[in-house]
């Protein structure tokens, strides 16, 4: 016990009790702490908290709303905004289910007062191929060190006061009124019922990409991609410059034994650490990654943190029916007979690096077409890589005979090249373009044809500067890897 | 009916790959099984001609199949090895005794040599009298260590150069999964446990079926008719490696290529760089390879001998280094490194530090010094 | 011999889902020779509340892994978990961590 007044209310580690009081006080700190220890977000800066209506993300929420709301001196500096995304067309909700879950995540995102975004995940279908592409972080923004930029912050809000509402809080006024929340990109200029038409077929168009994906745990991958996607948009588009994932310590030690699983493991500290900069210009960042699953669901039950329970793509699912789905099933029965194991799992990712020891910095490694990770698929002899293409090329013809065009997976696309390229490869063409992980995403994929468009008209592009490339090959000089302007 | 062979599309397949999910026949499976063998060994640079390999025989599924394939790929593709089976008896009764007798019949069908060393020769404990003195847990522990250095010895003894290890891609990624579940980053930073050398001991190790599945090891025994003996250590239950075996067998239910996906994994994972790594050096007492002053195996025989079993498992550092001082342990401390409750004596009649007593105590004395000669007369130049 | 009492049991985190999606239930327990305890009452929501794939709530004669059990507002872990003695009007809260965020 802490404080030896009160009585405790719950346990963390053996042996180590929390009074109501005291809890509350070590959850605040261990917040301000993380983003103190990282200082990552800069004063006056937009961040993005993606919102799931999940016990973490609200949990985050609730610890951004009592920074903002401190005095002065510990005051959190940033500018935040909510993102939420609706995936009921993808998690067997009805339209009216979705609609009861929106008006709850609504109630709860105009409580906070800050301004907030949205999307449904409908919207990747009117993505730009840039979301695709890495933007440098903007090099004409602020180069001074983090302490001269708070410094300088507190300095200005200084001349600020006593006149009108402080900085952020007029900021925050200002986005609100310039924001409209609803309204997707393609859906611009059109009346009601011809926007309630295009929403239904999208809605169509993503049922029919799932369906086209065979395993749970291929689906769960691209749900995810999607969604990053989708927030990198929206955090682009409206300036946010970083977006808060609500990642606890739980979460994210499913997640390393997971992505281990996937073959992503070259990516692992990218996708688990505290600060994730693929995109370049917007870095993501978890702020919640030393809470226990535990400490968060008390946390939100004593203090009343609202949050919106909705189905995922696996809820009630079958326990083996993915790699995700097992994996956490088995860190919460090892956590129950071993209490460090989560802990363990989750220190021995922080012992990662994101970058591989040998990459020189200068050079700038392609990335995967989907999750913009360094790809990890170079073949070096006599690694595990090496040897699945061999045994892929063992087990089948050894001359791919012209055989005739089996039948196509999608009606009426027998006799264009493109859906299907073959039965054993779907998008043979595709997986150069692909980290390891994302290609087992695609192979589970049967018809590419119904990945949105930004997907494979980026695709086209990386792989008509490959060709363009492989033709002027002979003509370059040495050294000359220098890629003319990505934009 | 059964699809076509996808490899030769003329006769039925027999069995679909969990590694690439080709469905194949028997025979184009067992052709495409040796050919990737034989590729495994010559991308990876396993071997080179001349060379004394002392193959790990445990009379399992693994060393049976690898054994074969080696005798057979070097003769198909004349590889120039000198090939040895090499086994290790732990003294496991109703185990050991029984998969040495499926080694001996490998042996007589192949005409390799076969040599055996025990750890009770080497060691002066056999792991049933080991796991007597310790309880159902950590066995495994021991008899890992014991093994490591035993091959290392044995195939020292047999004057051999490389250790050829049946080791297939459900370890390798049971280890991956296992330094995650154990925090074990010095581990991670050897490549989990990929690599194509071991690197840890004294003799070169490769493991040439590193990539092969333990489903298609079976398969392959099966169809050609292999003998070999399959009862689990009659210790493994109790291990903690055997949850991460279960969690494997559903993730390979779950998605087949995942044994592969975590190899892959594995290999490409990187540790920060500022991180510090243990210094590798030497045993003070038997000149193996060690990070700390005592090798893992002396520290382990230490707390055997010394009645303390648990010395050498978790962290108990603090409690070595006051009983290499000559320090005496509290009786708390005692218990916690394993000694037996009943029958303790009283703490002041301990004997200047000799701590604990056993039935038979100095009778390895004669033996240890015959093990440590191996390496402490440098023989070894790496 | 245990009278009859009068429980507050909620459910959370998810876990309502296999409740019919009701998340509070004021319950009576019955009398029975042996005193109520956690684990019996487990038991008995099985039987009564439960309504579909208990496995994913129930597991062996405890909550499913991922389960956390709050006995008026305070951990169960504090109080003896599964032998924790019930009291007539006592609040339980089961609220599960799987698969949140």
């Amino acid at each position: 016990m802490k404080c030896k007044e009160a009585s405790p209310v719950l346990v963390i580690r053996v042996g180590d009790a929390f009074c109501k009081a005291c809890f509350r006080e070590y959850f605040v700190h261990k917040f301000r702490a993380m983003l103190g220890k990282n200082r990552a977000i800069y004063p006056g800066e937009k961040v993005l908290l993606a919102l799931s209506g999940g016990p973490a993300s609200s949990s985050m929420l609730r610890q951004v709303q009592e920074g903002l709301s401190r005095e002065t001196a510990k005051k959190l500096r940033f500018i935040p905004g909510i993102i939420y995304v609706d995936e009921g067309a993808v998690c067997g909700q009805s339209l009216a289910e979705r609609e009861e879950t929106l008006l709850q995540m609504e109630t709860i995102l105009q409580a906070s007062g800050f301004p907030y975004h949205l999307a449904h995940l409908e919207e990747v279908f009117d993505l730009p191929s840039s979301i695709l592409q890495r933007v440098p972080h903007n090099p004409a923004g602020p180069k001074n060190s983090y302490k001269e930029a708070v410094e300088g912050f507190i300095r200005q809000q200084r001349q600020e006061e006593g006149g009108g509402p402080s900085l952020p809080e007029r900021q925050i006024q200002e986005k609100l009124a310039e924001i409209s929340m609803r309204d997707a990109p393609g859906m611009e200029g059109l009346a009601a019922p011809e926007a309630r038409l295009l929403a239904a077929v999208r809605t169509e168009q993503l049922i029919r990409l799932f369906g086209s994906v065979k395993t749970l745990t291929a689906k769960e991958e691209l749900l995810q991609t999607l969604r990053n996607h989708l927030i990198l948009h929206t955090a682009r588009a409206q300036g946010y410059s970083k977006a808060m994932m609500g990642d606890s310590c739980t979460r994210l030690a499913v997640k390393l034994l997971t992505n281990l699983s996937l073959g992503r493991g070259a990516s692992l500290a990218m996708d688990t650490g505290f600060s994730d900069d693929r995109h370049g210009d917007v870095v993501v960042v978890r702020p919640m990654r030393e809470y226990s699953a535990k400490e968060i669901a008390f946390y939100n039950h004593l203090f009343g943190v609202p949050t919106v329970f909705t189905p995922a793509l696996d809820t009630k699912a079958l326990e083996k029916a993915s790699i995700h789905r097992v994996i956490e099933r088995f860190l919460y029965r090892l956590q129950a007979e071993f209490p460090s194991t989560v802990s363990t799992v989750y220190r021995t990712g922080e012992k990662l690096s994101a970058t591989p020891g040998d990459a020189s910095p200068a050079a700038e490694p392609e990335r995967c077409l989907l999750c913009l990770c360094a790809l990890d698929t170079n073949v070096e002899d006599g690694s595990a890589l090496q040897a699945i293409l061999v045994s892929e090329q063992l087990s089948q013809q050894k001359l791919p005979a012209a055989l005739p065009t089996e039948r196509g997976c999608c009606p009426g696309a027998e006799e264009q090249r493109g859906c299907c390229m073959n039965t054993t490869a779907p998008g043979a063409d595709f997986l150069p373009l692909l980290c390891y992980g994302c290609r087992l995403t695609i192979k589970d994929t049967t018809c590419l044809e119904s990945l949105p468009l930004y997907v494979r008209a980026e695709a086209e592009r990386r792989k008509r500067r490959a060709a363009m490339k492989l033709e002027i090959q002979e003509f370059l000089l040495e050294d000359e890897a220098v890629t003319p302007d990505e934009s | 009916m059964p699809a076509p062979c996808s490899a030769c599309g003329a006769s039925l397949a027999a069995l679909r790959r969990p590694k690439t999910g080709h469905a194949l026949c028997r025979a184009c499976f067992l052709a495409a099984f040796e050919e990737e063998t034989h590729q495994a060994i010559v991308a990876g640079r396993l071997f080179r001609p001349g060379e004394t390999v002392a193959i790990g025989a445990s009379g399992g599924k693994d060393s049976t199949v690898l054994a074969h394939l080696l005798q057979l790929l070097d003769q198909r593709h004349g590889y120039g090895l000198r090939l040895l089976l090499l086994s290790v008896d732990e003294g496991i009764a109703g185990y050991r005794d029984a998969s040495l007798a499926a080694v001996r019949r490998h042996q007589r069908r192949s005409g390799l040599p076969l040599h055996v060393v025990s750890y009770r020769q080497l060691y002066g404990w056999s792991m049933d009298r080991i796991a007597r003195h310790l309880g159902p847990r950590n066995n495994c522990t021991f008899c890992g260590v014991f093994r490591r250095q035993a091959l290392d010895r044995g195939a020292l003894l047999m004057g051999a150069d490389k250790i050829a290890t049946g080791h297939n891609a459900d370890d390798v990624a049971e280890t991956v999964l296992m330094n995650f579940l154990r925090g074990d980053g010095g581990r991670l930073h050897r490549g989990a446990g990929t690599g194509p050398a071991g690197g840890e001991g004294a003799v070169p190790r490769c493991k040439p079926l590193r990539h092969a599945y333990e489903k298609e090891i079976v398969l392959y025994a099966y169809f050609q008719g292999l003998d070999y003996f399959s009862t689990e250590c009659v210790y493994a239950p109790q291990a903690y490696r055997g949850y991460a075996r279960t969690l494997l067998k559903e993730l390979e239910a779950a998605r087949p290529s995942a044994v592969a996906d975590l190899g892959h994994s594995g290999e490409r994972l990187s540790l920060r760089s500022d991180l510090r790594m243990p210094a590798r050096g030497t045993c003070q007492r038997c000149g193996y390879v060690a990070s700390q002053p005592l090798c893992k195996a002396c520290v382990l025989l230490e707390g055997l001998d010394r009645g303390l079993p648990k010395l050498g498992i978790g962290k108990h550092r603090r409690l070595r280094d006051k009983l290499q001082d000559g320090q005496p342990l509290t009786q708390e401390e005692r218990r916690h490194l394993g000694a037996p409750a009943e029958g303790e004596p009283p703490e002041e009649q301990e004997p200047r530090g000799e701590l604990g007593t056993d039935e038979e105590p100095r009778l390895q004395g004669h033996v240890k010094e015959l093990i440590i000669k191996p390496f402490a007369e440098g023989e070894i130049t790496r | 011999m245990a009278a009859p009492m009068s429980l507050l049991v909620e459910f959370g985190g998810g876990a309502e889902l296999l409740f019919d999606g009701v998340k509070k239930h004021q319950v009576t327990l019955p009398c029975q020779p042996e005193p109520w305890d956690i684990r019996n009452l487990l038991k008995w929501i099985k039987q009564n509340l439960l309504k579909e794939r208990p496995e994913l709530f129930i597991q062996g004669d405890t909550v499913r892994p991922g389960i956390l059990v709050l006995v008026n507002d305070a951990d169960w872990e504090l109080m003896g978990e599964l032998d924790y003695k019930l009291q007539d009007q006592d609040n339980v809260v089961f609220i599960s961590t799987l698969h949140g965020g």
